[in-house]
């Protein structure tokens, strides 16, 4: 018998404190589609980048037709006949629709002088078959950035097929697209199965993996649980292979917190949500009271950043209004929110929540200085560094000196300075939004007692998630989101991962998981 | 999606703002300066535009690829004393200048290149110390003005052909080689990593290669530069790329380039530097005083790249 077209194993990759993936494999055959499953942060996107050659493993081989391979970039992979379509999206905005799809590969006459015409028709050819997409006319000539989200992921199936790949890696590739371009899509791979292509599918929505996939591999904490045939596989068994045995988490109470740094503003408040609704957001309605810890659960991208975003004054709302102790949150103005008590800890710490070249004590101050601040104006330096350094002994931040760059501490500590910058503003409503994504597990834990803390001291505390242990730990009722709605709450005692899994994946509630 | 349409009417808007300052500029100088249009003026013009057109294309390049060259003025010197310690008044000679000065101004590019996308530094500090290195060769090179260009270089230089002149001549080539290297594969693997290099990369696009490429064109519009100026000035200045390196980033942003990379190109970059010609035109002309020249011409500067930047500041607020 001819080896598998595709095996790999023992494949690790660490990010700094995270462990992505510790030894995960899988093995497909051509003409298969095969999905790769797992919750949120498995290590999927890690495993496919790693055959696609975007991210170079620690360990682990590679074999393609039984020979072993080395991928140490994308140019390898290509010659290897691998062509991916990344979770986020290679496309360049500024460059035309023609002239992404033919990127890197780009036909040319003599001396590398491009031929414009061999271009156009390439990527029409590729584009061809998605023309139902496009309403028919191809934007060949349009520039990739002006198309809608939907359209610039078909962008990139096409420029994939393009590069007439044997194995072609589709991650989360039908996440933005409407259902008439998912079928098209669909066609397009039950094509390439017919001629022996193997097609890497991953796809938070159930639904189309049972539909289009012959055999599912599923991740778990960067590791391989198991492959399994879907036709005689069902939901439930697939969600407990992702999920495991993990015993039910109980959640908080308040009891279990440590010593909790204090930090919030006394007092009691009420936010109420009522039919928000924002680009991204539809209708949605919720109240949290001060103590509380409320959670975002659901599949990535659902909403939850939107959310919070809204709440914070920096989203553009179309409907519906957030109250804050009866009195509505400013609409569209961060400075505004942060005024009326509100902070939002961002999960993108690097591009949003710090300055990572500028001293810790800077970062620290500089959402709360106009509190400090004499006659709004002078910043008195011992002040500010009195104000830094409580903050520092509070959340037990290890630090070398106040002085030094952010970019110094560990992912933990750092995140731990973007969440003490506002703390320090005294918030009445605090929005974490993916808070502990990347730190280590140690700094984890001191994140968790600080948002405890938090809730304790009486602030309102939402918290979006992407990692479901956090969300029963932490959790006092999990909002559900699924396409900007709320599709489901979950109060205390229905707070488990499996159900969290479950509901994400809008399997009918009560189910017997 | 509104978002890119308006970065798309950004560009154009910045392109008529480009124009707007051309033609601004040009009815400044010709009222101030006497017989403007005459064939004389016109010529001894366009001679002192073409040294900052060359490194103006030159610097657009490297800021497409994501990067900036603070290095380029010191290029210009650099290859323009070697040239003319070659070429030392001999037309026999020039030819092999020519090939000097180039081979310079390739050799700088490259180390510049290799130094960014190898090493990996920022290409503002890893220019900035090169530039030392080449203006330091210069002085070893040449260490007091000197040297001669033949007269016959520097009479084609001013001379006219069919009452166009010849330096308006160099302009107009220039822009054509640009437009010949825009249709290069090199050239299209410059907008996608100065648009967006991760993407590039996942490609197949090779970064580095192409960050080497853009940084090794820059020093070859630098080469053309020395040439201009040399035929320009007729003998050689250890520091006559000094002031050029700033006025060439100028240009480029003039020109509504965006310092970000991957849009924009050397059609505004040319005009830009047009304009700042005229600007230090309409400064002598103006009998502004000696030691004020430099500061206005500075304050000038500012408000060209203010305007120019009116359009972004306007995407981002509707954003
Ligand atoms: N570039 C990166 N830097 C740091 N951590 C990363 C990076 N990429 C992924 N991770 C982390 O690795 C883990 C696996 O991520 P990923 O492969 O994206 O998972 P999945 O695709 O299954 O959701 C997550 O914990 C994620 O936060
Ligand atoms: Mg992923």
């Amino acid at each position: 018998m001819s080896p598998p077209l595709l095996e790999m194993s023992g494949v690790r990759k660490r990010y700094g404190g995270v462990q992505a993936l510790d030894g995960a494999g899988l093995t497909a055959v051509r003409g298969e589609v095969h999905a790769l499953l797992g919750p949120n942060g498995s290590g999927k996107s890690t495993l496919d980048k790693t055959l696609a050659g975007t991210v170079v493993p620690d360990a682990g081989t590679i074999r393609i037709d039984g020979a072993e391979a080395s991928v140490g970039g994308p140019r390898d992979a290509h010659a290897l006949g691998v062509a991916a379509v990344y979770q986020q999206l290679s496309v360049v905005g500024d460059l035309t629709v023609t002239q992404n799809i033919v990127l890197g590969l780009e036909p040319a006459r003599r001396f590398g002088f491009l031929d414009q015409r061999a271009a156009r028709d390439r990527a029409g050819a590729a584009l061809e078959r998605f023309a139902a997409a496009f309403a028919g006319r191809l934007p060949l000539d349009r520039p990739a950035g002006a198309l809608g989200p939907g359209e610039q992921q078909i962008v990139e199936v096409a420029k994939a097929l393009a590069r007439r790949p044997r194995i072609l890696v589709l991650d989360e590739a039908t996440a933005s697209l409407h259902k008439e371009q998912v079928d098209v899509l669909f066609d397009v791979v039950r094509e390439l199965r017919a001629d022996g292509v193997l097609v890497l599918f991953t796809s938070h929505r159930l639904d189309e993996v049972f539909a289009l996939c012959d055999r599912a591999t599923v991740l778990r904490n960067g590791r391989t649980v198991g492959t399994v045939e879907l036709a005689a596989t069902d939901e439930d068994e697939l969600v407990r292979l992702m999920v495991g045995d993990a015993p039910h988490q109980a959640p908080r109470t308040p009891s279990d917190a440590p010593a909790t740094p204090s930090v919030a503003a006394p007092g009691t408040s009420t936010l109420e949500v009522r039919g928000l609704s924002a680009d991204r957001l539809r209708d949605v309605s919720f109240t949290v009271r001060s103590g509380e810890v409320l959670g975002l659960g659901g599949l990535q991208g659902q909403g939850q950043s939107e959310l919070l975003l809204a709440l914070f004054g920096g989203a553009r709302v179309t409907a519906g209004e957030a109250v804050l102790d009866g009195r509505p949150l400013p609409r569209s103005s961060p400075a505004k929110a942060a005024r009326a008590g509100v902070a939002l800890v961002p999960g993108d710490r690097g591009r949003q929540g710090m300055f990572a070249v500028r001293p810790i004590q800077e970062n620290l101050s500089l959402a709360s200085m106009r509190r400090r601040a004499t006659g709004r104006l002078a910043l008195r330096a011992a002040a500010e560094r009195r104000a830094a350094t409580s903050m520092v002994e509070r959340l037990r931040i290890k630090i070398g000196s106040l002085a030094d760059p952010v970019s110094t501490l560990s992912g933990g500590n750092q995140q731990k300075v973007v969440i003490g910058k506002w703390l320090l503003d005294r918030p009445r409503v605090v929005l974490l939004d993916d808070p502990t994504k990347g730190v280590d597990v140690a700094a984890k834990e001191e994140i968790y007692a600080i948002i405890r803390g938090l809730a304790a001291d009486g602030a309102v505390v939402i918290l979006n998630s992407s990692d479901n242990r956090e969300l029963t730990e932490l959790s006092d009722r999990v909002l559900v989101l699924f396409e900007g709605a709320v599709a489901e709450e979950l109060g205390a005692d229905a707070i488990s991962e499996r159900r969290l899994v479950s509901s994400a994946l809008r399997l009918a509630p009560g189910e017997k998981l | 999606m509104t978002g890119v349409l308006d970065r798309v009417r950004g560009v154009q808007l910045s392109g008529l703002a480009t124009v707007a300052m051309l033609v601004v500029a040009v009815a400044v100088n010709a009222s101030l300066q006497p017989n403007f249009w005459d064939s004389y003026a016109l010529t001894s013009n366009f001679a002192t535009f073409v040294p900052l057109v060359a490194i103006a294309v030159g610097q657009t390049i490297v800021v497409l690829s994501g990067g900036l060259d603070l290095s380029l003025g010191a290029q210009v010197t650099l290859a323009s004393v070697v040239a003319v310690r070659i070429v030392d008044g001999s037309l026999d000679r020039y030819p092999l200048a020519v090939a000097a000065a180039l081979g310079v101004g390739l050799a700088c590019g490259a180390l510049n290149g290799l130094v960014v996308a190898l090493l990996r530094l920022q290409p503002i500090v890893a220019t900035f110390a090169t530039s030392f290195v080449y203006s330091g060769l210069a002085l070893v090179v040449l260490p007091t003005p000197g040297g001669s260009v033949p007269f016959e270089v520097t009479t084609a230089y001013r001379d006219s052909v069919l009452g166009v002149p010849v330096a308006l001549l160099l302009i107009v080539a220039l822009a054509l080689l640009w437009l010949v290297l825009r249709r290069h594969r090199v050239m299209r693997h410059v907008y996608a990593v100065g648009g967006d290099a991760d993407a590039a990369y996942a490609s197949l696009v090779p970064v580095a290669r192409t960050r080497v490429w853009a940084y090794v064109l820059g020093g070859l519009f630098a080469a053309l530069s020395a040439l201009a100026i040399l035929a320009n000035t007729g003998s050689g200045d250890p520091f006559v790329g000094n002031e050029l390196t700033l006025a060439s980033v100028a240009a480029v942003v003039i020109g509504g380039t965006a310092l970000a990379g991957g849009r924009g190109g050397a059609g505004g970059s040319v005009i830009g530097a047009i304009v700042l010609a005229l600007v230090a035109n309409i400064i002598f002309f103006a009998d502004v005083p000696t030691d004020y020249r430099q500061l206005v011409n500075g304050a000038v500067i500012i408000l060209a790249l203010a305007l120019a930047g009116i359009p972004a500041l306007q995407k981002r607020r509707a954003a």
